[in-house]
């Protein structure tokens, strides 16, 4: 098959040398030229080869060396086009061809072609013009890897992106953000601080504000919102404001995340460190309550047998023997009062139930029916029959006694004496009111005391000063509040507040 | 001041009130010692005395915290509001080792001394030498 390499392409020839050295050495980076009647037959200039990483003097002189470097597949299709080209005069020719660089790297040749017809208009050459574009092709793919890296960083982090106008109006918002919130519609021109729970939206005005007064600076917010099933969440969010060209906001970025979890965490935390210092205070207190209560039995025990020692005579002796009776006694009574509290203080996890307040009271009027009677005591119940409280029921029925009774035995003798119930219930809590006219109390003097231990206020011999102290520890062991208002010879009323969410 | 001529008791527990009383008069050597179940009741009887002319105000009170009605700081602020012809050395003599108690009862100007029953050699023995002191300075002043 011979094989022509002509030195010079001849439509070149008309024109001067340096036009030639422009267009095949200067303008292109290489030149093909290409027997369509015999596609074994092609020529390709030293520009070619040199782009291909060939020095002046290397260049190969093997009759097909031009087809090696070129990748195989993309040559035949080369073929298959070039093909075409003779079947479709007009068919213009334009192919990216890889061909393997000297050094191994793969070189990117963008190649532009026209058909050549001999004089009896059958296509005969087919003349190609190669360009070197393996920096744009290059530059190509590293950013579509970068844009891909990104695309999947993003959409596989549970972020929020946002932006809206300055009215605060949603203008983009990715699927994330669509599918957390579920939301099923086009929000696009939708509020977003109306999406906000009602309690954070001054905040949410404040950080927005931020972004007027600095733009292009982060902003950082935690906001609630209302996803469509209902539910609350927590997000963090970083808003940022965006200036167009002449340096006006042109919109809000708003890029956010989940912290449901952590803030809720946070609550309970805080919520344990709240019940945990209480208790500490209770039990330091009682700590000392106990530590007084004993030592001031032991420290007549001590004394007693001290004296007792040095009794001079049988009367004496039997005098401090009779005290040390009594104050044996008073110790145990004083174990037994204790032993009640602390009972009390270390069930704090005890079961609650859920009670009719009315049963309840009703049963613990009946067990004092006698001494209600017994006085003329007029009792009026404004207590509805459904409603229910949740308590430890030893404790509820403890507390009722505790108040009812008191509310007997501190009666006025001066006018008819009556006990008054209430209870309603409020959000989260069931509110309990035990209203007397009895003696009252000055609280101006005794509020701090009055729910102490062995603090008693009347000189009735049967007090003890352990029934409030109780009833107290009670009502906080199950979470709730004790408070009393009172005036002296006017009455009292102690108001008890059950916590119903603990 | 070695021997107090009159001394109260204001104890509400009626034992150790009993024996407060006899070891103020044996080993304090008080010559009369009178006993009140609380705050009100001696101050009552304090507040009588300041009326009839002031011969029967007490050298010693020995005054316990923790009562019914009027309880020792109570008496304490009532105490301070009457004008008495001498000066009274109450020590507190309580059961409580509250470290709240101990600090309170230094901003009372009256209150010498704080003791935790119960009322032993030791304590005694400092409420004889506290007694001396204050007996100093009374007779200083005179």
């Amino acid at each position: 098959m011979p094989i022509s390499f002509p030195t010079t392409f001849k439509p070149f020839e008309q024109h001067s040398p340096a036009v030639d050295d422009f267009l095949q050495n200067k303008l292109l980076d290489g030149l093909w030229y290409w027997n369509l009647l015999d596609p074994a037959e092609a020529w390709v200039n030293a520009k070619y080869w040199q782009t291909l990483g060939y020095g002046p003097e290397e260049l190969p002189t093997a009759p097909e060396a031009w087809r090696a470097p070129l990748h195989p597949d993309d040559l035949a299709e080369a073929q298959q086009s070039a093909e075409a080209c003779l079947h479709e005069p007009d068919r213009p020719f334009e192919q990216l061809l890889r061909a393997t660089h000297r050094n191994g790297s793969t070189v990117w040749l963008h190649c532009r072609g026209i058909v050549l017809r001999n004089d009896t208009n059958t296509a005969t050459w087919l003349l190609s013009a190669l360009f070197d574009v393996s920096h744009e092709k290059q530059a190509q793919v590293q950013a579509d890897e970068l844009a891909e890296h990104y695309s999947q960083i993003l959409s596989n982090q549970s972020v929020y992106i946002v932006k809206t106008d300055t009215e605060g109006n949603y203008t983009f918002a990715n699927e994330y953000f669509y599918e957390r919130f579920g939301y099923a519609e086009d929000i696009l021109g939708t509020s977003s601080l109306l999406s906000i729970v009602e309690k954070d939206r001054a905040k949410c005005i404040e950080a927005v504000m931020q972004c007027f007064a600095q733009p292009e600076v982060r902003h950082q917010v935690v906001l609630r919102k209302l996803a469509m099933d209902n539910t609350v969440k927590s997000n963090h969010w970083e808003l940022k404001g965006i200036l167009d060209e002449q340096g006006r906001l042109l919109e809000i970025l708003c890029v956010g995340y989940d912290v449901t979890l952590l803030v809720e965490n946070l609550q309970k935390q805080q919520h344990l460190l709240d019940v945990t210092s209480q208790q500490n205070l209770r039990l330091q207190n009682f700590a000392y309550i106990i530590s007084h209560n004993i030592r001031s039995h032991s420290a007549n025990l001590t004394s007693l047998v001290q004296l007792l020692t040095e009794a001079k005579n049988k009367a004496q002796k039997s005098m401090f023997l009779q005290m040390l009776t009594t104050s044996t006694e008073q110790l145990a009574d004083t174990i037994v009062n204790l032993n009640d509290i602390v009972t009390i203080n270390s069930n704090v996890n005890k079961p609650k139930t859920v009670r009719a307040l009315r049963t309840e009271i009703d049963s613990t009027l009946e067990v004092l029916s006698v001494l209600i009677r017994q006085h003329h005591i007029g009792v009026e119940v404004d207590v509805p029959p459904t409603l229910e409280v949740t308590v430890v029921p030893a404790y509820l029925d403890s507390i009722l006694l505790n108040l009812i009774s008191n509310a007997i035995k501190y009666r006025s003798l001066n006018r008819p004496a009556f006990i008054r119930l209430h209870a309603h219930a409020e959000p989260g809590m069931v509110v309990l009111m035990v209203a007397d006219n009895g003696r009252g109390i000055d609280l101006v003097k005794n509020r701090a005391k009055l729910f102490g231990m062995y603090k008693t206020f009347h000189d009735n011999e049967d007090a003890r000063g352990v029934g409030l102290f109780i009833t107290k520890n009670q009502v906080e062991a199950m979470m709730g509040t004790i408070t009393v208002e009172s005036q002296v010879d006017v009455g009292t009323t102690f108001t008890i507040h059950f916590n119903e969410n603990a | 001041m070695k021997t107090p001529k009159l001394a109260y008791v204001v104890e509400d527990d009626r034992i150790t009130a009993a024996i407060t009383e006899l070891i103020a008069k044996k080993d304090l050597r008080c010559r009369t010692v009178k006993t009140f179940g609380n705050g009100q009741l001696a101050f009552d009887q304090l507040a009588i005395t300041v009326q009839s002319g002031g011969a029967e105000v007490p050298d010693l009170i020995l005054l316990d915290l923790n009562m019914p009605l009027m309880d020792g700081w109570e008496f304490l602020d009532a105490l301070g509001e009457l004008t008495l012809s001498k000066q009274v050395c109450v020590f507190i003599l309580t059961s409580s080792i509250h470290p709240d108690d101990m600090a309170k009862a230094t901003h009372y100007q009256q209150v010498k001394g704080y003791f935790s029953k119960p009322l032993d050699k030791p304590n005694v023995s400092r409420m004889q030498t506290l007694l001396k002191e204050v007996g100093g300075y009374q007779y200083a002043g005179r």
